[in-house]
């Protein structure tokens, strides 16, 4: 028996030694070999301006991106200016797991990506370096470079700078463009009242099984259509609340869909096959449903297309994407935030988006030509100049798991839409006492 | 004669064996240490410091800055049983327990008994089958179940099209999706407990069914008389240890429901998760996974009580 | 079994045990061909079952974004350790079962009570201690907590608990030491269940996931579980590359299982004792 085991764990590592060589031919250097740049069709990006200002060292650097293609960047990074980078990459599903023993532990990264979603917990944890005095001795982060949606004053956590920004992601109405014009509709919904007819149409006219598909676990949604119809739902002292008139107008907007049999019940339903199928032919999504929709079904090319979000009082949507930050323990601040700035020049966000198709967070990036002339990009270009954050408070992530719990108890449970909401207003005003 | 002098003496004369075996009562502790050193480090303690975390409000903010923490005695607990998800949790795990724990007890017995009665090549190929489900990784297990479920695009309800049948709502109907999840837990556990069956199967001495042959009992006979008595010690293990797992049920219900449809599949492990750590409101977590424990703990107390007389 | 039963009730029973077998392996099976097709088809509607044209997309993926020889040496260092652990916990199984000591079944008691908490409760207080070993960020690191299991130690001393007193007593009384009949007694007799422990224990290093993840600092001591969750995106899901990560990732432990598991069926026997 010991040497049939010895036998098989010997195969295996034979095995191993032969399919590592394989990969190791096709694998990206390693990151503190300061190995030459990829090559990568856009120019190099400079480093910081003062070669004296180079001091060397190295960082290190957790993310959930791709390490490869992000390796490619820090490559760059270190033959400008000496510094090398370790990358260190993190399933997305994991983050947390990551981040609560690194703060029990204090044993932490320099420069860590900080998913939008997330930061919340990272700040609340105490983790990150308050940017805030740092940023007059580095220009390329300063607040003016980003969107306005991501402004300091918009970022800011109890009056520090914890993050800044680094790449951006929204949601905007995608919609089949074959479909609509089976049901006589020859361009996409720009307002509330023609993104509900238009839903109605399809499914009177037989076109498709429903008007739209509306995501029973997204957080973002409702908050849209709040802002849309004119309000907020962080309030003067920086508190969550849903107990505005604005958000119980985006409340029966929502359900409103609901109601009238436009969207699909089933909490299984999937986006994207919704949309492939037909089923659902307009959903309120991302660029990565883009992605998927020219790799799973590019029989579909040119039959689809996207648009900035129907209006009420505004077409607001929402920006998620991922910051950059700084752990409160490193040692290597200056070098990291040599790093950040990197990441954040223009000709970096748009050699990033390249590889990734991740967008930048930089306008000057975003008003690039590379970046206007594909039409769906615009379109996102777009949406960005009008979208906001999801509100960073300590237990946000709570908030919206009890928000769409209510919404979804309503919608197909049927309970009343009055006192469910006020319950939800007492529970998220009792949960940010 | 001092008794001390009495004593060496008397124990001068004894028997090599009786000095051996005396010294042979340290034996046990070596041979058990290391691996109850390692299990007491990190499988008690953890315990231990849950107890006392769960009478704190820790969360994240405290993990980084002792200041933050507060005593709050028994506030974490009050909040657990008010909460009326926890009694729904409570509830649903119930529930899965009495669908899944009898369920693969009886199947994989059945299934290793089954396997065990010949020792043909075809035989020993089907035993690799039925180990699958036990070595697939839950990624892979909830892509595919999940795909094989969808109510709209999954493969079950396009074949139930086929013969002209309304489609199920496999893991969105209240009510069906608890069977749903509990199945694919049971088509994963089965596995594991089959080979430990047809290992334990192995220590059945072959006499004893010839000795029954020929006294003319029949094979079901011999299965009942013989095979399942003599099997007492495996089933016993596979009992407890699938009561243990079940009363924790976690894995499938979050892959593929994440607990829905409104809480109709949560088991408290996954309420646990979803409630406090998810949130990293450790306080609460710990609080919630010390009653969980305590309900494990008396449940598997009193099956060993009901066992001692076998001294099994 | 003995010969004098015609082979109709052997048929019947092979004609079920084959019907559950196919059942159970059915998902399984949707997962390699799955893993097979190119994703367009991957996520087709009305489904394919076999694929209309096989496309290795999804395992040239695989190899070309994993750092497949560095996560392949990890595992397989955590899988050696891990059988460290197996024989600690055979050697502890065994005592179990077959001594009398003090505070046996109390420490029994609180093996079992290991199997009774959540994994999460575990995390940051295990996380510390390894921190305060200096373990972090090392292979053995990740390996400890989990190199003893409770459920091991269990299973080997119900089954050591089935070996004839008798037999132990007469080696003793011939002046064996305990060790010695540990090793050429009691460990031959266990053949069966070592050889499950022993898969057991492979398949949990090999899928070692949540250690790794979390004591591992530097990417390059990730093992292969790990860097299969890397090739998870945020928000997008890619079949083919899904089920290729995971179909090769069973494969050595269905070998494992496959070479090993005449052991487990040794048609051994302890007749004669009686």
């Amino acid at each position: 028996m010991n040497r049939r085991i010895t036998t098989a764990i010997t195969a295996v590592a034979a095995l191993g030694l032969v399919v590592s060589a394989c990969s190791t031919a096709a694998a990206s250097p390693t990151p503190s070999s300061g190995a030459s740049p990829s090559a990568v069709a856009s120019a190099a990006p400079s480093a910081s301006a003062a070669p004296s200002a180079s001091v060397g060292g190295s960082i290190t650097v957790w993310t959930m991106e791709d390490s490869k293609a992000f390796t490619t960047l820090a490559s760059q990074f270190t033959s400008a200016t000496g510094i090398q980078v370790q990358v260190d990459q993190i399933p997305w599903a994991n983050v947390n797991d990551k981040l609560t023993t690194a703060v029990a532990s204090g044993n932490g990264p320099d420069v860590v990506q900080t998913g939008l979603t997330l930061l919340p917990a990272f700040e609340s944890a105490g983790a990150l370096l308050d940017l805030g005095p740092q940023l007059a001795a580095h220009p390329g982060l300063a607040s003016a470079n980003f969107l306005d949606g991501l402004s300091s004053d918009k970022l800011s956590w109890n009056g520090k700078i914890l993050s800044v920004p680094w790449i951006a992601d929204t949601r905007v109405l995608f919609y089949r463009t074959d479909i609509l014009a089976k049901a006589g509709i020859t361009a996409p919904p720009t307002t509330w009242t023609e993104f509900h007819a238009d839903a109605a149409k399809l499914v009177a006219s037989g076109s498709s099984k429903y008007g739209l598909y509306i995501p029973q676990w997204d957080q973002a949604l409702p908050l849209e259509f709040a802002w849309e119809a004119g309000g907020n739902v962080v309030d003067s002292n920086g508190k969550v609340t849903f107990d505005t008139p604005a958000f119980r107008t985006a409340a029966d907007f929502y359900l409103s869909f609901y109601k009238d049999k436009l969207v699909p019940t089933a909490s299984d339903f999937d986006q994207l096959q919704g949309f492939i199928s037909g089923a659902a032919p307009m959903v309120i999504s991302g660029p990565y449903l883009a992605g998927s929709i020219k790799q799973q079904a590019p029989q579909l090319d040119g039959k689809w297309s996207v648009a900035v979000l129907p209006k009420d009082l505004s077409s607001t949507s929402s920006l998620q994407g991922s910051n950059m930050a700084v752990w409160s323990t490193s040692k290597n601040v200056d070098a990291s935030l040599k790093f950040l700035e990197y990441l954040d020049q223009p000709a970096t966000q748009l050699q990033w988006y390249k590889l990734t198709g991740e967008l930048p967070t930089v306008k000057a990036a975003l008003a690039d030509s590379s970046m206007t002339s594909d039409p769906l990009v615009n379109v996102y270009g777009q949406q960005l100049q009008d979208a906001n954050l999801l509100p960073l408070v300590a237990n946000w992530n709570q908030i919206a798991t009890d928000l769409l719990n209510s919404l979804n108890s309503i919608a197909l449970q049927g309970a009343d839409e009055t006192t469910t909401l006020s319950k939800l207003n007492e529970t998220v005003a009792g949960l940010q006492k | 004669m001092t008794t001390r002098s009495a004593v060496a003496a008397y124990r001068e004369g004894e028997p090599p064996a009786r000095r051996r075996r005396r010294r042979a009562n340290v034996t046990p502790y070596l041979f058990v240490g290391p691996a109850f050193l390692a299990l007491m480090v990190f499988g008690v303690l953890p315990i231990v410091v849950a107890a006392v975390v769960s009478l704190t409000n820790l969360d994240i903010s405290g993990l980084a800055n002792r200041a933050n923490i507060h005593f709050v005695g028994l506030d974490n607990y009050a909040r657990l049983f008010a909460d009326g998800a926890f009694w729904v949790a409570l509830g649903n795990t119930i529930t899965f327990v009495a669908i899944g724990v009898p369920s693969i007890i009886v199947v994989s017995l059945a299934a290793a008994i089954g396997l065990n009665q010949s020792d043909s090549r075809f035989f020993h190929a089907l035993r690799t089958f039925y180990f699958l489900p036990a070595i697939t990784a839950i990624v892979a297990i909830s892509l595919i179940w999940g795909y094989l479920y969808n109510s709209q695009f999954g493969l079950l309800n396009y074949l139930l099209s086929l013969g002209g049948l309304p489609p199920v709502g496999w893991l969105t109907d209240p009510f069906i999706a608890k069977l749903s999840v509990a199945f694919v837990g049971i088509w994963r556990a089965t596995g594991l407990d089959i080979v430990i069956f047809l290992a334990a199967l192995q220590s059945i001495p072959r006499d004893y069914y010839e000795a029954a042959a020929i006294d003319g009992a029949g094979d079901i006979r011999r299965i009942f008389s013989i095979t399942i008595p003599l099997l007492r010690f495996a089933i016993f293990f596979v009992t407890i240890t699938t009561l243990i797992n079940w009363m924790q049920f976690f894995d499938e219900p979050y892959v593929l429901t994440a607990g829905g449809p409104i809480h109709a599949t949560t088991s408290i492990s996954l309420y646990i998760f979803q409630e406090g750590f998810q949130f990293n409101q450790f306080g609460f977590a710990s609080a919630a996974s010390l009653v969980l424990f305590v309900i494990i703990v008396s449940v598997t107390a009193a099956q060993l009580r009901l066992r001692r007389s076998s001294d099994v | 079994m003995s010969s004098r039963r015609p082979s109709l009730g052997l048929a019947v029973v092979g004609v079920l045990l084959t019907a559950g077998a196919l059942a159970t392996a059915f998902p399984f099976v949707w997962m390699i061909t799955t893993s097979l097709k190119p994703e367009q088809e991957s996520v087709a509607y009305p489904p394919t079952l076999l694929p209309t044209t096989i496309s290795l997309d999804g395992y040239i993926a695989l190899f070309r974004d994993l750092d497949f020889g560095t996560y392949l040496m990890n595992t397989i260092v955590v899988v050696l350790i891990g059988f460290v652990g197996m024989l600690l916990v055979a050697m502890a199984g065994y005592a179990f079962a077959k001594f009398r000591f003090r505070g046996r079944d109390r420490m029994f008691l609180l093996v079992l009570a290991t199997m009774m908490i959540p994994i999460q409760v575990t995390m940051i207080p295990t996380y510390l201690i390894l921190n305060s070993l200096k373990l972090t960020n090392t292979l053995l690191g990740i390996a400890l907590p989990t190199l003893v299991s409770a459920f091991n130690l269990f299973l080997f001393r119900q089954f050591m608990s089935t070996i004839p007193d008798d037999l132990l007593e007469a080696a003793r009384l011939d002046g064996a030491s305990e060790w010695r009949i540990l090793r050429t007694i009691v460990l031959p007799l266990s053949r069966p269940i070592l050889a499950v422990q022993g898969v057991l224990t492979f398949i949990a290093g090999w899928n070692s996931f949540l250690w790794p993840l979390i004591v591992a600092n530097d990417q390059n001591k990730y093992t292969l579980s790990v860097g299969v969750a890397l090739l998870n995106k945020q928000l997008t899901i890619d079949p083919p590359l899904q089920m290729a990560a995971a179909s090769v990732m069973v494969i050595p432990l269905v070998l494992v299982f496959v070479v090993v598991q005449r052991h487990i069926v040794a048609g051994f026997t302890m007749s004669g004792l009686k």
